[in-house]
């Protein structure tokens, strides 16, 4: 048995993955036949495998992707962010007010809400690298901030973003792009390579620049990293930076998909992105980061959300259960690393 | 002085790889002050340690009050009444006097504490020591005389018939020192055994009837304070064995530039007034004892740390360093005295942690040159022999030797012109420790300016071409290697100084 994991173990294609995100993947598709047989039973013949299913939890992962990727930077430093989820809504909120109320162009808009997710990343970088403040605390100020600011602006109301036959509704394509071939209407999931493009992106500036060898490495051992002559304060602040951009950035997917985004929400997405990245290999201590795990944390974050529904409960069960697995892959990582030592 | 009420006989503790003490003997009589001196890792606190149960013994017997005893924990030790009065106060700076005094054992009237009762409790106490503290002040708003003196009145309050004293008066000023003195007098002619740890050598003469002195791990002798000299208690100290050759005279020649002069550097209380300089292909050593300023100096040269004043000079010219990055930038490296905290990134590779320094060096863009970057890594591995599977190899995999050789390797990638060396070969082995040497002296050959920091006086001597010594954040002696002895360092180190030039400590300066 031990010799057979070794072998699996060892194999090029899990070499180049790494085995925790292999087993994720095993951990995918566990969920997606445990939710198939659930279904069916508790929910009077349900059936949770069809292509219906699976582009609804594709448009989840989407923007809880892009929130992950944001996240998994600030986590990598040793800090936490518990504000993107309500910076996603604060960015969606803002720039579609905009679009509808001032008539700004879409694409100003769209170009908006990474601009205003850059604007909270600044602020809480600056407040924790430069002035020491707790991440945690500084987040959640933000957090309530952002929810605060985004309501304000759009006087507490709902804004709902352009339909596909509206004009400036080319907006979606930007996460579903359908066309129609043969007289088939064929749903491109336009999201998803943007999502991997981003990450392709995400993990070279983590792997091969300078940036991301000192923000991992200030994670891992901040005064180790100043002592050696480093601004440790310089590249903390980035990694905030670009956790705010992207979820900025997140909330075009969050819109193209839902169109409509609510004031003072948004809150239940921070855990699901935390999750997404712990359970993906990235280390609460920091100094340890995977990408790639995030983007197939975040994937398995969207299908328990469509396993609930399929088998017909509520929303509230997923943020009990996103509570659970949160809990779940920290006590993991903190395990791992106890065995390390 | 009265009748023996604590023996310890043949006590013997060993730690993997240390014997920490070897069948040692000591014994306190009820009011006597009897002092335990020796050097840094002598085993003083060790043997205190075992005594007080936190520590489990593996060898020999205590007999306290006629009777053989064993503490499972300082609790016990306490209640039985041996109390440690620590150098480091372990107070709860919020709470009132009493309630520091009383925790854990408040008087009580049925569910609540009883506030009036504890008060007076107190002020009973600091009247039987004859000291007047309001036992409803925050214990943060006193001195730390003060809070030395509830400490003391905590000991008496639990019964204690041992106080055992660890360096008490290390952060005190003179005029209170005064006052403890008197304080501890009295305890002694009330009829406690006091034992008094400390390496201040006018301080044992003063107050001590008895000195017992250890040296690494092993129990050297009792004399009485009167019919001794100092000169004899640091000869016990430093014993008379050399275990390595020590160095004749310096190796540096004495036409060599001056390439690092510091001038009235401070910072904090620990490091007051320090100036010296230093020459190319030199390697200067700081001696002293724990605690005697020498890493807080350099941290303060470096810029870790802030410093209140103090001006730069490298290679004639005026530098002004702020942080870290400024002392890099103008060639200065530093390596710490604790490697896993301030010196290497444990979780990460040799690769990453050799350019961590001079990353810059290795971009192309935004990018870094990987090959360019393994290329170096594995010349300095080569050069340095460190023993690895691989460059890729986390850094903690590595023993401590070869962990100390990543660092050494991140700064001569970085081609520092000084280098400052904290207790380079500290947790390293002695095979490990040779190379370490002979790498230094290869070092300054080469023409880098060294800085040793140890608190081995066998590395001092081997090591140097000349050498500061440090006490309490000041420097209170520099010889050349040829005119330097143990004695003369010692005596230096121990504060055993021109009296005159000190100025009393301020209070509330940052420590």
């Amino acid at each position: 048995m031990k010799d057979l994991l070794n072998r699996f173990k060892s194999l090029k294609l899990v070499r180049i993955m790494g085995f925790n995100r292999v087993v994720l993947i095993g951990v995918i598709i566990v969920l997606c036949l445990i939710f198939q047989v659930l279904s069916a039973v508790l929910n009077h013949g349900n059936v949770f495998l069809t292509y219906a299913r699976f582009t609804s939890a594709m448009n989840y992962g989407y923007f809880i992707g892009f929130l992950a990727l944001g996240v998994t930077f600030v986590i990598a430093t040793g800090g936490i962010d518990f504000s993107v989820g309500p910076v996603m809504f604060c960015a969606a909120l803002i720039s579609g007010y905009c679009f509808n109320n001032y008539g700004f162009p879409m694409w100003v808009s769209l170009i908006m809400c990474p601009l205003i997710g850059m604007v909270f990343g600044t602020v809480g970088g600056f407040f924790v690298s430069y002035l020491h403040l707790p991440s945690f605390i500084t987040s959640l100020a933000l957090m309530q901030i952002a929810k605060g600011v985004g309501s304000i602006f759009t006087k507490t109301q709902n804004v709902s973003w352009p339909g596909s036959s509206d004009p400036g509704g080319w907006y979606r394509s930007l996460s579903n792009l359908d066309i129609t071939v043969g007289g088939q209407r064929v749903n491109i999931p336009t999201g998803l390579i943007i999502l991997i493009v981003v990450a392709i992106l995400c993990s070279i500036v983590l792997n091969k620049t300078k940036a991301g060898r000192y923000m991992i490495c200030l994670g891992a051992n901040r005064e180790a990293v100043r002592l050696s002559g480093v601004d440790t304060r310089r590249w903390e602040m980035l990694a905030y930076v670009i956790c705010g951009t992207l979820a900025g950035f997140a909330a075009i997917f969050y819109v193209g998909c839902y169109t409509t985004v609510q004031p003072v929400k948004g809150d239940t997405f921070n855990n699901e992105a935390i999750a997404a990245c712990v359970m993906g290999g990235t280390s609460m201590a920091g100094g340890l980061a995977s990408i790639l795990g995030t983007v197939i944390g975040s994937f398995i974050i969207a299908i328990m959300q469509e396993g609930i529904l399929s088998m017909g409960f509520n929303i509230a069960f997923q943020y009990s259960l996103t509570a659970l697995i949160l809990l779940g892959a920290v006590i993991a990582d903190v395990m791992s690393r106890r065995r390390r030592n | 002085m009265g009748e023996v009420i604590l023996t310890m006989k043949g006590i013997d503790k060993s730690f993997p790889g240390v014997h920490a003490l070897d069948h040692v003997d000591f014994e306190v009589r009820s009011g006597e002050v009897h002092a335990l001196m020796g050097e840094n890792g002598a085993g003083k606190s060790t043997l205190m340690k075992v005594l007080t149960g936190i520590y489990t013994k593996d060898a020999g017997t205590i007999t306290f009050e006629g009777k053989e005893v064993e503490f499972h924990n300082p609790r016990e030790a306490q209640q039985a009444g041996i109390v440690i009065v620590h150098q480091e106060l372990n107070m709860m700076g919020h709470l009132t006097v009493a309630q520091n005094i009383f925790i854990g054992r408040e008087p009580r009237r049925g569910l609540f504490i009883n506030d009036s009762a504890m008060n007076d409790e107190a002020k009973k106490l600091f009247a039987q020591l004859g000291i007047e503290i309001n036992p409803k002040e925050t214990m943060s708003s006193l001195t730390v005389a003060k809070q030395q003196m509830c400490e003391i009145a905590k000991a008496i309050s639990h019964d204690a018939k041992v106080i055992i004293f660890d360096e008490p008066t290390a952060a005190l000023t003179d005029a209170e020192i005064d006052q403890l003195f008197v304080i501890i007098r009295d305890l002694r002619a009330k009829g406690y055994g006091i034992v008094y740890i400390s390496h201040r050598m006018d301080e044992i003469k003063k107050i001590t009837d008895r000195v017992s002195v250890m040296r690494d791990g092993q129990y050297i002798g009792t004399l009485v304070t009167e019919e001794c000299t100092k000169e004899e208690i640091i000869d016990m100290m430093v014993g008379r064995v050399i275990y390595e050759e020590p160095k004749t005279e310096s190796h540096c020649p004495p036409d060599a530039p001056v390439v690092l002069k510091v001038e009235h550097l401070n910072a904090g209380r620990m490091v007051q007034d320090v100036s010296f300089e230093l020459h190319r292909g030199e390697i200067l050593g700081f001696a002293g004892l724990v605690g005697a300023g020498r890493t807080e100096t350099a941290r303060a040269l470096f810029g870790a740390d802030p410093k209140q004043s103090g001006d730069i000079w490298i290679n004639g010219k005026k530098v002004s360093i702020n942080s870290p990055k400024d002392a890099v930038e103008a060639g200065i490296s530093y390596l710490s005295e604790d490697r896993k905290r301030f010196g290497i990134v444990l979780k990460k590779s040799i690769t990453e942690n050799s350019t961590l320094a001079t990353l810059k060096n290795f971009t192309r863009g935004m990018f870094i040159n990987k090959p360019k970057e393994a290329e170096v890594t594995q010349k300095y591995v080569d050069a340095l022999k460190t023993k690895t599977p691989g460059i890729d190899q986390l850094v903690m995999n590595l023993s401590g030797g070869n962990q100390q050789k990543v660092v050494i390797a991140k700064w001569l990638v970085n081609d520092s012109q000084i280098m400052i060396f904290d207790e380079p070969t500290r947790g390293i082995d002695v095979g490990a420790k040779q190379e370490i040497y002979e790498l230094m002296t290869r070092l300054a050959a080469s023409g880098k300016a060294i800085i040793m920091i140890s608190s081995e006086l066998a590395e001092i001597l081997r090591m140097s071409d000349r050498i500061i010594v440090m006490c309490e954040g000041r420097k209170t002696g520099e010889f050349d290697i040829a005119e330097a002895t143990q004695e003369k360092i010692m005596s230096a180190a121990t504060r055993d100084i021109d009296m005159q030039n000190r100025k009393p400590v301020q209070e509330g300066e940052a420590s």
